[in-house]
């Protein structure tokens, strides 16, 4: 069984023109261990994504205060792909496009990189995993012939994404509102994929702002993200009863002093 | 040389008269011309022009739809194309110093003449091999008659490392209605110098795309350009260039509009290392009268490394005012986000990097003709970079 835990975590990030710096997580804390799916609730600009980036160590988020742990071991000095190879994962919601990269090359040097020198992946085993991989996420085979998310539409996108979770098989997926622009099939294949992921060796947390994704890939946890802090946390019918009160409703109930971003 | 030594080894060589007499011209007014103007880069003591003697034969594979023969053989089998053709339609002899050498000690060649209405499907392939030993003074021609399409694809190396210079002039004569996609790789070794001129004349409604992959390893100059003559004539060139340790690498890429509705675009990538050098001068001329044309440019390079001198130089002369032009130029670092993504899959920072580098490429990669000359490509791209990456982590 693998850990994540996320203690008393302050991130900042650092706004370039004009030269000031913006706390964005105030104290967040998060455990998770494999076999569990957590979900991230949360309005617009509450800091959602700022946790699933700092987790994986991109370097616009400063960290204050507080840790991460991976296996009980601090991963605040380590550098992104050492992360990965630890067993992290990030879907992104706006995966880098790169021409003259196929897919397939991109991800076998990813499953390369997590081997030692002189055992990498065979030809034949990786296209037998690539087939079975594209055919539960109802992929063509030329999307691997095709450059590195070039051109590729949204849905295309988040399904690549998913191509390389189940490809790489990490610990721990941080997914990134990986339902943002999908229509009804789309994401009834994602969640296939991330449900096909689940067992003792596998954790998700999940963040999306709507409950519908919920529907497809039940969680074991809920959390309710407001103002860079995690507010509430539940089972999986939280998620219901957030959609059907919505955020505000749960911030008056808390007594919270946040202001929602999409609020007038 | 003399000239009389220069007449009696192109006599021995069998050589036509007028073709000697070629030779001897441009021999005589060498010294008078000026070096190829490469703005913004100082070359005035690079040792371009030793003497020559010895000739190279090339060996070829006849065909029975073209012609595809060594230069020295073109000029008698075929003296009346050449006379045309020969450094006279596309270059001359006299623009300067470096294209009157080329003619006077022209050693080693190939010749192209594709007739009217004729289709080649698979690419023709040629690889240029060049002898350290030996002063490399290599010619290409290419004739494509009217309604012509065909791939040429040609690969350049050395062999040894011995010091020596390269002087490589390619013509391609595009006719009307000709579609035509050259693509060269050049990977000339360490301690070669060399000077490339490759040049278009594109008639009417015809069509030249060139891939350049700039892989060469010495000192070069380097001079790209397509003369858009025919109305609705069209060019594309895509350059990508990799420079590392001390190299120095001047590259002056040229489209003119002389058609009316003639397209020109230009698009180069320089990936800079070390302490090396690399100057793109990216330049569009609209001539007065080509109304309708279109001239445009990107210009990228990506300094690897605080030692490594870099420009890209847009140069736009405009003397028609219903035109569309543009230029793009930028001087930039390794795209972050990228970086990001790939190490984000456990890939470590340097392949990363690499795959990046190759992405900044990709443009010209991916429009490479042959699928095996493309992964060729991707392979020297690799291994220069590695190596770059090498010499950097040593000088650290």
């Amino acid at each position: 069984m693998a850990t994540l835990e996320v203690k008393n975590l302050h991130v900042e990030i650092e706004d370039e023109e004009r030269k000031t710096k913006k706390e964005i997580l105030k104290g967040v804390n998060l455990e998770m261990k494999t076999g569990e799916i957590h979900a991230i609730m949360g309005p617009n600009g509450t800091g959602k994504s700022t946790l699933s980036q700092t987790i994986m160590g991109q370097s616009n988020y400063h960290v204050t205060e507080g840790d991460i742990l991976l296996n009980g071991e601090s991963i605040l000095e380590m550098p992104v792909d050492e992360r990965a190879r630890k067993g992290l994962f990030l879907a992104m919601q706006y995966p880098a496009e790169i021409q003259g990269v196929t897919n397939a090359e991109f991800l076998r040097a990813a499953i390369n990189a997590r081997r030692p020198e002189n055992d990498k992946i065979s030809v034949m085993d990786f296209l037998k995993e690539l087939d079975k991989n594209l055919e539960l996420l109802d992929m063509s085979q030329k999307m691997t012939e095709r450059y590195l998310n070039e051109g590729f539409s949204g849905g295309e996108k988040k399904r690549n994404e998913i191509l390389q979770l189940l490809m790489i098989k990490p610990n721990f997926a941080l997914l990134d509102e990986i339902d943002s622009g999908l229509d009804i099939d789309a994401l009834k294949v994602v969640s296939k994929g991330v449900n096909s992921m689940r067992g003792d060796n596998f954790g998700a947390l999940i963040i999306t702002h709507y409950q519908r994704l919920l529907n497809y890939i039940q969680p074991d946890v809920v959390h309710v993200m407001m103002g860079g802090r995690i507010v509430k946390n539940g089972p999986a019918d939280l998620a219901l009863k957030l959609e059907k009160e919505g955020y505000a409703g749960l911030r008056d109930e808390l007594g919270l002093d946040v202001k929602l971003v999409d609020e007038d | 040389m003399t000239p009389d030594k220069l007449v009696q080894i192109a006599t021995e060589n069998n050589e036509p008269e007028w073709f000697v007499q070629k030779r001897r011209m441009a021999l005589d007014v060498m010294d008078e011309l000026p070096l190829p103007e490469i703005q913004r880069f100082d070359f005035h003591n690079w040792q371009m022009t030793p003497d020559v003697s010895q000739k190279i034969r090339t060996s070829l594979q006849p065909n029975q739809n073209f012609v595809l023969t060594d230069i020295f053989d073109a000029i008698n089998e075929y003296p009346e194309l050449l006379q045309k053709y020969y450094m006279q339609k596309v270059i001359k002899p006299d623009e300067n110093k470096f294209t009157a050498y080329h003619t006077a000690f022209m050693n080693q060649g190939i010749f192209l003449y594709v007739p009217k209405n004729t289709v080649i499907e698979d690419p023709i392939e040629i690889n240029l091999e060049q002898n350290s030993q030996a002063p490399f003074i290599s010619h290409i021609l290419i004739v494509a008659e009217e309604n012509t399409q065909f791939s040429f694809i040609q690969k350049m190396t050395t062999t040894g490392d011995q010091s020596a210079i390269a002087n490589c002039i390619v013509e391609i004569v595009a006719q009307a209605n000709s579609n035509i996609k050259y693509a060269a790789v050049d990977e000339l070794g360490e301690n070669v110098t060399s000077y490339l001129s490759r040049r278009a004349y594109v008639g009417q409604n015809a069509y030249v795309d060139w891939s350049i992959g700039m892989m060469n390893s010495g000192n070069t100059i380097a001079d790209f350009d397509t003369d858009l003559y025919g109305e609705g004539s069209h060019s594309e060139i895509k350059v990508v260039d990799i420079t590392s340790g001390r190299q120095q690498q001047g590259i002056n890429t040229r489209v003119t509009n002389y058609g009316k509705h003639s397209i020109g675009h230009i698009n180069q990538r320089g990936v800079i290392m070390d302490r090396s050098r690399l100057i793109f001068n990216g330049i569009g001329h609209i001539i007065n009268g080509a109304s309708g044309s279109n001239a445009e440019q990107q210009n990228r390079v990506l300094m690897m490394s605080s030692k490594a001198h870099g420009d890209a130089n847009p140069i736009l002369l405009i003397d028609e005012n219903d035109v569309i032009a543009g230029h793009a130029a930028s001087v930039g670092q390794v795209d972050q986000k990228q970086l990001y993504y790939l190490m984000s899959r456990g890939i470590d920072k340097k392949t990363a990097q690499r795959l990046v580098i190759r992405g900044f490429l990709g443009d010209v990669l991916v429009s490479i003709p042959s699928k095996q000359i493309r992964e060729q490509l991707i392979q020297t791209i690799e291994r220069k970079l590695e190596n770059g990456q090498q010499v950097s982590e040593n000088s650290k």
